[in-house]
């Protein structure tokens, strides 16, 4: 995007020090912000999410495999992320690939949690179908269609509303196999089990302008930050993931005050998000 | 700013669809055939003699239109102007544009063309306001006056062979702070005799540049420019002045205060419904969504949601109805 001029800078950081910003809202309000179910009819699973001018599209896709030795008993989950090239000029060729790089690493941080596996958003164990032998392997794919600040929330978003809307198709597998062979397996057309998403996460970006921070920063506000710290919170409160970005380091206590301010803001925004995902599902079965 | 799908629920579609239908009605009437899409046919007088100009093509002796837009027509000229296009400069327009480039004896402006705008050194005011001829020292200074990134207002002065050229040669032009830059299509602002608008009750100056930049921003008096550049022109042999030794505690007292950024950032998001509706932008219609939403006591950032956008065009439904009703 294009530069801004002093006046417009200075402008947008009185804004968030007097919280009220270029377009009125508090430092802690959301952009208005819309949910689409089944964009994609080819997945299993797909979502778009427009926060503002920011416009993303997430789908999910499960295919049968074989799980990892180290954790034979979980399915695997991939995660990447594409930014369209009409989403801006920077982005054609492979301008955007460093930017969708970050925003996969940053979203596998937030959503699968560690090597172990554990603090996973996603309930690994429910995508196995025999332990050791056959499992599911979900693959997440963003798109970035129109970028307008705030690309990971929205991908998060996205990626919990695909979630809700993905349907895996339910597995029977063969009595009487010999417990060294590779088992048999028949893949249902008809029936489908719905993923639990009650622990996926929300994520939560919190951009620091001069001495205050907040929440769903524009392009223009993110021009101006010296840090953002995005943060993973789900229903019940726990923190799922947390990574940070920007130059300027941060002071402990900061931090943990963001991480309360994260949490607080969380429930209205995944109280929010959940009656916009039931919605969309609604609307798409009419 | 991109533009922006407002996310309806079922009876706020119902309401805009309504509301936007009787806007088309009440316009049919007037300009029944002002509004072509590709292959339309456009009825032209053939013993006259027509000439097909842009947009247009023959075929089987009937013209027919290869854009869409607007019939325009010049004498015998029939043309097509696309309305989803890139700004068009005539000359004598307003335009806001931004600098991109500091070159010799002149900036490089993007004003949403398909080339740069330029504005020389000697097509402006100086800053102490002494009308004389500019010297090296001033070449040297130029970035103390624009540097990149800078938003600029100023007048389309014609094409020269190098460019667009923009002059800035009034007080009311030059250097704009203390606000917000919005983009929106140009072919939203008409020409007016007027797009300077001081908004003496709010205390706000807005700018609708033909060219889809919109500025608003605090009020700016003629005489604070004159002390103001008195203030810079004193640094005026500095080349590169210190802009980072200002304090933030100095910083923070130069904020605009608080009630004026209110009523900015209403207009702002006055201009931004209109864009999202599609309507033409002018003062009365801003001010009367300012208005509309002052008297609804509304949340500013509620501005930006669906309601009051559906129930902005349902008023302006009302008020052009009215308003053909008066003739």
């Amino acid at each position: 995007m294009v530069g801004l001029s002093l006046g417009e800078t200075h402008f947008i950081q009185g804004g968030i020090a007097q919280d009220l910003r270029c377009d009125g809202r508090k430092r802690l309000t959301y952009r208005p912000i819309s949910v689409e179910t089944g964009v994609i009819p080819q997945t299993n699973g797909s979502a778009r999410v427009r926060m503002g001018a920011t416009d993303v599209i997430a789908s999910v896709k499960a295919e049968l495999g074989k799980p990892s030795l180290l954790q034979p008993d979980k399915g695997k989950v991939s995660i990447y992320v594409d930014c369209s090239s009409t989403a801006e000029p920077a982005f054609e060729g492979r301008g955007g690939d460093e930017l969708a790089a970050e925003l996969s690493n940053a979203l596998q941080r937030c959503l699968l949690g560690g090597k172990s596996g554990a603090g996973a958003g996603i309930d690994l164990s429910s995508l196995i179908v025999v332990e050791g032998k056959i499992c599911w392997d979900l693959y997440i794919d963003g798109l970035v269609v129109s970028s307008d600040g705030n690309l990971l929330d929205a991908l998060g978003a996205a990626i919990k509303a695909a979630l809700s809307n993905t349907g895996i198709p339910r597995v029977q597998v063969a009595a009487g196999t010999s417990n060294d062979e590779h088992p048999e397996v028949d893949v249902s057309d008809e029936e489908f089990l719905q993923f639990d998403t009650s622990r996926v996460p929300v994520i939560v970006t919190l951009t620091k302008v001069g001495r205050h921070y907040i929440v769903d920063a524009t392009s223009e506000e993110e021009s101006q930050m010296s840090s953002a710290v995005s943060i993973s919170v789900n229903r019940q409160g726990h923190i799922c993931g947390i990574t940070k970005r920007g130059g300027v380091g941060l002071d402990p206590s900061i931090i943990l005050d963001m991480i309360s301010v994260a949490k607080h803001v969380s429930e209205q925004l995944i109280n929010k998000l959940d009656s916009e995902i039931a919605s969309a599902e609604a609307e798409e079965e009419s | 700013m991109r533009e922006i799908q407002l996310p309806l629920s079922q009876t706020q579609k119902v309401r805009l669809q309504k509301a936007l239908e009787q806007l088309e009605s009440l316009s049919t009437k007037v300009n029944s055939d002002a509004s072509v899409i590709i292959a339309d046919s456009i009825h032209v007088n053939h013993e006259d003699g027509v000439l097909k100009g842009h947009g247009t093509a023959d075929l089987n002796g009937e013209v027919v239109a290869t854009l869409c837009g607007v019939v325009e027509r010049v004498n015998k000229l029939v043309y097509v102007r696309a309305l989803r296009s890139r700004y068009k400069p005539e000359v004598g327009d307003i335009v806001i544009g931004r600098v991109v480039e500091v070159a010799q004896k002149r900036w490089r402006l993007e004003i949403n063309y398909n080339q740069d705008a330029v504005l020389l050194l000697s097509s402006m005011n100086m800053p102490d306001g002494v009308q004389r001829r500019r010297t090296a020292v001033d070449e040297l200074n130029m970035r103390c006056i624009f540097e990149e990134n800078d938003v600029v207002c100023a007048e389309v002065r014609g094409f020269q062979h190098d460019g667009l050229h923009l002059q800035a040669r009034s007080r009311k032009y030059g250097k704009l702070n203390r606000g917000q830059l919005l983009t929106v299509p140009p072919y939203l602002v008409k020409r007016q005799k007027q797009h300077f608008h001081h908004l003496e009750e709010f205390g706000i100056d807005l700018i609708l540049g033909c060219n889809g930049f919109i500025w608003v921003g605090e009020h700016v008096e003629a005489k604070d420019d004159m002390i103001e550049d008195q203030v810079s022109q004193s640094d005026s042999q500095v080349l590169f002045p210190n802009k980072n030794c200002v304090s933030l505690e100095e910083q923070e007292k130069n904020y605009t205060i608080l009630e004026t950024r209110k009523y900015i950032s209403r207009a702002a998001n006055a201009v931004r419904v209109l864009s999202t509706l599609g309507f033409n932008i002018t003062l009365e219609i801003i001010k009367g969504i300012i208005d509309l939403s002052l008297s609804m006591n509304l949340d500013i950032h509620d501005m930006l949601g669906s309601e009051f956008c559906v129930l902005v065009a349902e008023k302006e439904a009302e008020r052009r109805s009215s308003m053909k009703k008066r003739r």
